[in-house]
């Protein structure tokens, strides 16, 4: 491989207006739409956000009033912008805040607009929860690409994992081994796709797509011939159960999401710390890194390039198929045909967004799901932005974030670039 | 975009893997089997507990009163696999072809009008402005207005919520009748239950967009519960098994749709009735007639009320102890003036 990066950091100058400085006027507009129109147009109504799981009225709660919420949250926002502005630094922290601080001064309005009721531990729990399948697909497509191999599988690892975990599950009758038949479910795909793509060359973006098909094809093959005939005995896994530690899960607002879930919420969470320690800390992770970026290079100082690899691969696929659980045990306690329904696809621009790293992973699958789980609520209290329109935020929020906010997220160099020795 | 590309890309490369064995090819006994009815599904599937499966009971009912009859199904993953599987059956020489759901309008428009000695069905959509188009409707916000009804006379917390699988009418005629029944016994009772989810006057509200995803399903579910509804009305195929596998730890019920969730889901502890679309007779007897004068098309159409037990509300079954008899007795009551008239249950989605 004779293909060469160039540091972005060493590009050249781009003069005063910085793309961080330019990020930091947006940020500033945006602020100025908060502090100014919608101040402007919100009634003089207190907005009332509920510490607990529900809107119960006796539950703990505080409100403010929604003129001075839009007013203050939009002044915050355009301070985080013109703290960019001014100091040229901190990209990440000023614009995640900035944003945050406008999609308060967004929801008070709602709120306020709508009489409704916000209860904000239900509202971080859903967005656990919806994003779980995104951190176990996203931090799989981590590790994967990590060390050169392009994972667009995922949704196909997701899905068999469903599969597996129902059918399996069921029929040995212990959720338990349903759990490790669909992390086998998703390395089977991994074991195509590491095959295809190590041992024959082929295009692995296009092996990623045709594997999603095989899995979406076999998997509602056996659906209708199998499941569906006997649902009892090959259908019926069963629902995880929720543990609750005890304490914790009582920390308002992000209790319930961290420490009320079932062992996916813990072995995401886990997982996010796992598979940042063991690519920067370890010596297996400083060779994938090694092997992704540059595997000619490896191969001279004796690592095992395609062997490594194969591996990594494979433990993408574990991760993945467990997540994939998720479908047909934490949601729902059945499979049924497609039921990942395309979150793969969100998944990969979630581990594109989060920049390859599994920290990155784990905030932008957060992000999808705090999106969705605010539609949700959006909708539910009748807001006045149309149905169709608030359907689509979480995607076009990935859109943009994918598209704007990251700047250049910087692929490992050699991904998807299989290596031939000599 | 790439997204739905891919994914779309994916259902029709394997659309055709999916139903390679024509799951229900049942032969016929010699000297039957002259008359082939077939049905084509939407995306939810054969064995969506909803109206897919409902209408594929009709034609089995059919099959089973007149061995004439020889019945086939056709499961479509994508939107766009309607047009092609309608063609299909055509091209397999079937005389009566049952389209199942409105979205299925435009391809059986074209497919129909293509083929215009074929008796073609639809259940949930009129004529399509074709003669050999038969239209099996239902006036579902009839008995969606006494799930209301019910719903609000049960709750405890004095919520209760809906969401819908897509904004399009044979969905939100059941939302709309449902926020009617919540009205009238507000009304009536004097009363302040609230409903979540949808809004009648302004046609708006919660929807999953997708008849299959569970997660979404329990996603909205509970969203509404934090609202603090705890009836919850799922109007979204198989979309609503996901609030329903979830209802019994998150302490709310079910009131099903299409067919009676107590008889055709796993979720029958959490299952307080189901507002019931009996497409099962109304295909049934499609069949039946088509089958009787095989080369004349049908005529008219099938319009199910709580009059002709088209549409209604399902048995409490395990709930019946824990619901008040005067609210039965009203549930009662209201039935019989609707029938009577008297009470005019209306939404802009039902049957012109």
């Amino acid at each position: 491989m004779t293909s060469m990066t160039v540091d972005n950091s060493l590009a050249l100058p781009e003069g005063y207006w910085t793309r961080t400085r330019k990020a930091g006027l947006i940020m500033v507009l945006l602020g100025l739409i908060a502090a100014v129109y919608l101040t402007a147009i919100v009634p003089n109504e207190p907005a009332r956000f509920f510490l607990g799981e529900t809107t119960a009225a006796s539950g703990a709660s505080f409100s403010i009033n929604g003129k001075v919420g839009t007013l203050i949250f939009g002044l915050l926002t355009i301070a985080c912008g013109a703290l960019l502005i001014l100091t040229n630094k901190r990209f990440g922290l000023y614009v995640g805040l900035g944003l945050a601080f406008f999609v308060v001064a967004a929801l008070i309005w709602q709120i306020a607009e709508t009489g409704g009721q916000v209860p904000l531990s239900s509202l971080s729990k859903i967005t656990m929860e919806k994003s779980l399948p995104l951190i176990f697909g996203a931090i799989a497509g981590v590790l994967c690409e990590r060390s050169g191999v392009v994972n667009v599988a995922i949704e196909g690892q997701l899905l068999t994992g469903a599969f597996f975990a129902a059918l399996f599950g069921t029929m040995v009758g212990s959720q338990w081994f349903g759990l490790v038949a669909a992390a086998i479910g998703g390395a089977l795909i991994s074991l195509i796709l590491a095959w295809l793509a190590i041992r024959f060359l082929v295009d692995q973006v296009v092996i990623g797509v045709v594997l999603n098909a095989l899995a979406l094809g076999l998997t509602g093959f056996f659906y209708e011939q199998v499941m569906r005939e006997d649902t009892k005995s090959f259908n019926s896994p069963g629902l995880l159960p929720v543990w609750t530690v005890p304490g914790l899960s009582e920390i308002p607002i992000i209790g319930p999401a961290l420490f009320k879930g079932t062992i996916l919420t813990y072995a995401a969470l886990l997982l996010v710390v796992a598979a940042t320690v063991a690519l920067f800390r370890t010596r297996w992770g400083l060779r994938t890194r090694a092997v992704g970026e540059h595997p000619a290079a490896a191969d001279t100082v004796g690592i095992k390039v395609l062997g490594l690899r194969y591996v990594n691969v494979m433990i993408a696929g574990l991760v993945a198929g467990f997540g994939g659980a998720y479908f047909s045990m934490v949601t729902a306690s059945s499979f049924t045909k497609n039921i990942t329904g395309g979150l793969g696809f969100i998944a990969l621009a979630a581990m594109i967004f989060g920049r390859w790293h599994p920290v990155g992973a784990f905030l932008a699958a957060i992000f999808f799901g705090f999106s969705s789980a605010l539609s949700s609520l959006l909708q539910a209290i009748q807001s006045p932005i149309p149905s169709d329109f608030l359907a689509m935020l979480p995607y076009v929020a990935t859109i943009f974030a994918v598209a704007g906010l990251v700047g250049r997220s910087r692929a490992p160099a050699a991904d998807g670039k299989p290596y031939v020795k000599g | 975009m790439k997204i739905i590309a891919l994914a779309a890309a994916g259902s029709i490369a394997f659309a055709a893997a999916a139903c390679s064995k024509p799951p229900a090819d049942t032969p016929g006994t010699p000297g039957a089997g002259s008359f082939k009815a077939c049905m084509v599904t939407d995306t939810g599937g054969i064995d969506d507990r909803s109206f897919n499966e409902a209408s594929w009971k009709g034609l089995e009912a059919a099959k089973a009163a007149n061995s004439a009859v020889t019945t086939k199904y056709t499961a479509s993953t994508a939107m766009s696999d309607y047009d092609p599987n309608l063609q299909n059956q055509v091209t397999d020489g079937c005389k009566y072809i049952q389209a199942v759901g409105g979205l299925m309008g435009d391809a059986t428009k074209k497919v129909a009008a293509a083929n215009p000695t074929v008796q073609f069905s639809i259940v949930d959509a009129d004529n399509l402005g074709l003669t050999n188009v038969y239209p099996i409707q239902f006036e579902t916000q009839q008995a969606a207005f006494l799930a209301g009804y019910l719903a609000a006379g049960y709750s405890k917390t004095g919520k209760v919520g809906t969401y819908g699988g897509m904004k399009i009418g044979p969905v939100t005629i059941f939302m709309d009748g449902f926020v009617d029944g919540v009205k009238h016994y507000n009304t009536t009772k004097g009363k302040n239950v609230q409903v979540f989810g949808w809004d009648k006057d302004k046609q708006d509200g919660l929807f999953t967009n997708d008849f299959v995803k569970q997660d979404a399903g329990k996603q909205q579910s509970d969203t509404l519960v934090a609202q603090g509804a705890d009836v919850i009305f799922p109007v979204a195929g198989g979309a609503g098994l996901g609030s329903a596998a979830a209802a019994a730890n998150g302490g709310y019920v079910i009131i099903w749709v299409d067919s009676d969730g107590f008889l055709t889901t796993d979720y029958k502890s959490v299952m307080l009735s189901s507002v019931l679309k009996n497409s099962t007779d109304g295909v049934k007897d499609a069949v039946l007639n088509s089958a009787k004068t095989p080369g004349t098309l049908l005529t008219g159409g099938f319009l199910g009320t709580l009059a002709n037990k088209g549409v209604g509300l399902a048995p409490f079954h395990d709930f019946d102890s824990k619901i008040d008899q005067s609210l039965k007795d009203e549930l009662k009551k209201l039935e019989a003036d609707i029938i009577a008239g008297t009470i005019k249950v209306t939404s802009p989605a039902q049957p012109k």
